[in-house]
């Protein structure tokens, strides 16, 4: 409510010194009536849930009968549960995996379209569109790609002389095939916001950089990317929440026959990742309660990472 | 009155907050049911015959409207929402198959179909689909939809080229047994190199545990998963490995269906359904297909239920519509407008049901079909079920896909399933 606190003094000056002083809530009820909307919405769909979350981490419940208080046992299981463990692992090197190489791409792209090309919105449109692409068509697509006997990946390296890999059949395929959909649907929305980023960066640096004799590539490194720390920091820190959440990749490619769980991921659980296994959990299982503490087991590890994320980058920043 | 521009914000701001407050107000009178003369009837795409509904909305509409609504996505947890939310709770609601082991412990949310005498139908349907909807307590939850009798699909062509038998009552009859279907599958890919008989080891394991009596955890909630009846489904699996006659292809990916196109995957152990998902996938192979018995004997996948919950304001109208809609007739037409394989013995007889399929040559399917749908045992299927058995799956995926060492594999699903037991509370 900090937003709510704030305005009241900032209203003071511009009310009328003639209006009968009010105390408290009723003085400034309209202004909170304005902000409440987001408040009420927030704490219908953001907090309850959250809340009754965490109330629900402490009980057994199947859906549908009565609650059984478990007190700390869920959360007991969850750290002792290696089945938790290696999906925090694939999650971690699906992520890697996907986030390194997309940053440089989206770096590089960036870069090409700042320079001035003809059609530079329409190449901004293009790299664009993956990002408001339904994720389940791209992965149906990739399932192609990716298949063994016909799919374009294999062809490439058939072409090339190399062998056939079983991308989808293979714990470290399964890992970068998802990568890649990853990577091809979140370089060129990053590569935009790089964009934005280097356009907040005045001429004149590369002007006088120029004139000092620099090259592109010494201007990339001592004027571009110090200048874009921040915005290298929101990419960052929003593909560390995007990317450890990762759901609707997985689980789409790696869909099979009908009869089976759709939330295994794959052979030895190469793909299946933290939300897939709160996913399997809960809707399979019917294990609400230990889905929700596998949910609170997410969020400790979303927070730890990005306050990695931010000290890394903080850290270069001071120096 | 002048309009000041201060008034007429203060009036909009008002507004503003008594829309809010209003429609929290009105959020506490959400009605847990139906309102007015609606009935409404949940179900999910293909789940019931659109003519069956059709026909029900107008046979029902003097009384009540029937308001039948295909829910999307994630049937079940959209279900439960409601009923745990107590709003908007449905009359009538569509439970599958796969998901009624998870309602049977909380049987008193629907009305016990005994009360409104249904006793008296139960002749009608298949005893052991019946079975299915019985709870702990004795309660009656739902009435039979259709069942999944799983059956041997093959393509004669290819058989018939390898040397082996091919007409459907040949082949029903000499690969009755999971030890001669692998021995015809060694000799398929013998004669025909590339061919296999089985996409992968998982539809061995699956269908065979559908064949026996009992699953992977018992009535007193104690695991049964590593007693000797998985234990030979396993070791089944284990065999079709071992013996070579298992493809390493994903079923559903363009290998798979290219595959069986072309020919080298020219069999599925599937259910009935599946002969819809084949005309889909494979128009071009229209007669290319035969229907025989599956080797080792019946089983089921899938198959759902009508139930009326507790939030029905009318239930012997609601029990009087569900009994009529799933009675023989309109179950034969389920078959006819979904692929829906009728629970009721009384329409495999019935003349649309017996007509020659062109897409497996003109064969009459009901043949093969009717048979199995009598003939499948019955199990009790534990709410854990599904939690315990995972495990096992996994693991016999791994032996089939990444070649792990069988005995490796065991010890390592029973280690999991140890360790989940223990969570779930179910005696090891």
């Amino acid at each position: 409510m900090a937003v709510a606190e704030q305005t009241p003094p900032a209203v003071d000056r511009i009310r009328p010194a003639t209006a009968p002083p009010r105390t408290g809530w009723r003085r400034h009820w309209h202004l909170y009536a304005a902000i409440s909307p987001f408040y009420l919405l927030f704490l219908a769909f953001g907090l309850i849930p959250v809340g009754f979350s965490l109330y629900l981490s402490l009980h057994r419940w199947d859906g549908l009968g009565s609650m059984e208080w478990a007190g700390l046992t869920q959360y007991q299981y969850l750290f002792t549960d290696v089945d938790f463990w290696q999906s925090i692992g694939n999650t971690l090197i699906i992520w890697a995996l996907a986030t390194f190489p997309m940053i440089f791409l989206a770096m590089v792209t960036a870069v090409m379209l700042n320079s001035a090309v003809r059609f530079r919105n329409a190449y901004r449109f293009a790299y664009f569109l993956p990002n408001v692409t339904s994720v389940v068509a791209i992965a149906i697509v990739f399932g192609s790609v990716f298949s063994t006997n016909f799919g374009l990946v294999n062809a490439l390296l058939q072409a090339v002389g190399l062998d056939q890999v079983a991308w989808l059949n293979t714990p470290w395929g399964i890992k970068v095939a998802i990568a890649t959909l990853m990577t091809w649907q979140w370089t060129g929305y990053n590569a935009i916001i790089f964009l934005a980023g280097l356009q907040t960066i005045p001429g004149d640096l590369y002007e006088a950089a120029r004139i000092d004799g620099a090259g592109p590539v010494q201007t990339f490194f001592r004027i571009t990317l110090p200048l874009l720390r921040p915005t290298l920091l929101f990419v960052l820190v929003v593909s560390t929440v995007t990317g450890l959440q990762s759901f609707s990749e997985p689980q789409v490619l790696l869909q099979t026959a009908s009869n089976e769980s759709t939330f295994s991921g794959g052979p030895d659980h190469a793909g299946r990742t933290m939300v897939l296994y709160f996913f399997q959990q809960t809707f399979d299982n019917n294990d609400f309660g230990y889905g929700a503490a596998v949910a609170w087991g997410i969020f400790l590890v979303v927070v730890l990472f990005s306050l990695i994320n931010w000290r890394l980058v903080q850290r270069r920043g001071e120096q | 009155m002048r309009l000041s521009r201060r008034g007429l914000l203060r009036a909009g701001l008002a507004g503003t907050a008594a829309t809010a407050l209003g429609g929290l107000a009105s959020g506490c009178a959400v009605p847990t049911g139906s309102t007015g003369r609606n009935m409404v009837l949940w179900y999910w795409s293909g789940g019931l015959s659109d003519t069956v509904v059709k026909n029900a909305k107008a046979r029902y509409g003097g009384s009540v409207d029937l308001d039948a609504i295909q829910i999307g996505g994630y049937y079940r947890s959209k279900l439960i929402t409601t009923l745990a939310g107590r709003a908007h709770i449905p009359d009538i609601a569509g439970l599958r198959g796969e998901d009624m082991a998870s309602y049977l412990p909380n049987a008193d949310q629907f009305v016990d179909l005994r009360t409104l005498g249904a006793e008296k139908l139960r002749s009608r349907y298949l005893d052991w689909k019946w079975q299915q909807a019985v709870a702990p307590d004795g309660s009656l939850v739902g009435l039979p939809i259709d069942v999944g009798p799983v059956v041997h699909y093959y393509q004669p062509a290819v058989y018939e080229k390898a040397g082996l038998p091919h007409e459907p009552a040949d082949v029903s009859r000499e690969l009755d047994t999971w030890d001669k279907f692998f021995t015809a599958g060694e000799r398929l890919k013998k004669r025909l190199p590339g061919t296999y008989i089985l996409t992968d080891v998982v539809s061995v394991f699956e269908m065979s545990i559908g064949q026996g009596t009992s699953r992977f955890v018992d009535e007193d909630r104690r695991f049964i998963g590593d007693g000797p009846h998985v234990r030979a489904c396993w070791d089944r699996a284990v065999e079709a490995k071992r013996r070579g006659i298992v493809s390493d292809i994903v079923s559903g990916t363009p290998d798979s269906i290219s595959a069986t196109e072309k020919g080298t995957l020219p069999s599925q152990l599937n259910a009935s359904w599946a002969a819809g998902d084949l005309k889909l996938a494979y128009p071009k192979t229209e007669g290319h297909w035969r229907v025989a018995d599956c080797p080792g004997g019946p089983s089921n996948v899938g198959g759902s239920f009508l139930a009326i919950t507790k939030a029905c304001r009318e239930p012997e109208r609601a029990f009087e519509i569900i009994s009529w809609m799933l009675d023989s007739r309109n179950q034969a037409q389920g078959f006819v407008d979904a692929g829906l394989f009728p629970s009721t013995p009384a329409s495999y007889a019935m003349p649309k049901l017996r007509e020659p399929d062109p897409f497996f040559g003109g064969q009459i399917t009901m043949d093969v079909f009717g048979p199995a749908a009598e003939k499948i045992p019955v199990a009790f299927n534990s709410p854990y079920d599904i939690a315990l058995g995972q495990p096992i799956r996994d693991e016999i995926k791994n032996v089939g896909v990444l070649g792990k060492d069988p005995a490796k594999a065991w010890e390592d699903a029973m280690d999991s399933c140890r360790r989940i037991a223990k969570h779930l509370g179910v005696a090891f």
